[in-house]
């Protein structure tokens, strides 16, 4: 494995991820200064502005199923600001090819975290570890499935 | 009846009040002709002066994030409110509707 994978993994998860969002018409930047936010979505006809979070990880083949595992920092998923909420994006980089984005906005994921006991903690991070089988995803026995491709909130933009 | 959590973001333009997912969820199941909302963010005017409104906004705050118009079915639904301050954890205020 080449030296920094890692680094050569997260860059490539953003930038799949990216295109993702142009697809759908909606503008990507990269801030300057990295602060926490991955990437700013914008829909440019209105100023419509998201951030979000890109986590990536390599899989880990099971029997029937793969797993991969993500670290989300505690004090950000619980600093929630109403008006611009962060929208987490989990892809795993399964057999030469990235899963399909599992989409979750912050008060969501925090949600699951504080009140079904969703991931571990450690030393201030959320561990999660996600299970895709069959075409559903897990994560400590909640299901994920309905957060697959979930673009609700970055909806197709058309003229 | 229940307790309910309501969380206080504090921002530098202003503060904002949520409830999670499963808090709607909850009020909508105990009132179902209730329409709670994501949240509600206030502005301040030209400073951060956060603890100035600290104590008058809140019953003004709650029935609109919940969405419940109607009091008695607001004090059948919920016997308590607490404002909660996400970045510390601290009990800001503590409501009985």
């Amino acid at each position: 494995m080449k030296k920094n994978f890692p680094l050569y993994l997260g860059k490539a998860g953003h930038l799949s991820v990216m295109s993702e969002f142009l697809i759908r018409g909606w503008n990507v930047a990269i801030p300057e200064v990295d602060i926490g936010d991955d990437i700013f979505v914008v829909q440019d006809d209105n100023g419509t502005l998201r951030r979000v979070q890109v986590k990536t990880s390599t899989s880990t083949a099971h029997q029937n199923s793969f797993s991969g595992q993500f670290n989300v920092p505690i004090k950000q998923l619980r600093d929630y600001k109403v008006n611009f909420p962060v929208y987490y994006v989990f892809i795993v980089r399964h057999q030469d090819g990235w899963t399909k984005p599992i989409i979750i906005r912050q008060d969501y994921l925090r949600d699951h975290f504080e009140n079904e006991e969703m991931g571990s903690q450690h030393e201030g991070n959320l561990n999660l570890y996600f299970s895709f089988e069959e075409g559903k995803v897990e994560c400590s026995h909640t299901n994920l499935s309905k957060y697959i491709g979930d673009f609700t909130d970055f909806p197709l933009i058309e003229d | 009846m229940e307790t309910i959590k309501i969380n206080v973001n504090k921002q530098m333009d202003g503060y904002s009040f949520s409830v999670t997912p499963s808090v709607r969820k909850l009020i909508k199941s105990l009132s179902p002709n209730s329409h709670p909302a994501n949240g509600i963010f206030v502005a301040y005017d030209t400073k951060s002066d956060f603890e100035h409104y600290v104590g008058k906004l809140e019953n003004y705050i709650y029935p609109a994030l919940l969405g419940i118009d109607n009091q008695d079915e607001l004090k059948k639904a919920v016997n308590k409110v607490l404002f909660i301050d996400t970045q510390t954890g601290k009990v800001l205020a503590e409501l009985n509707p």
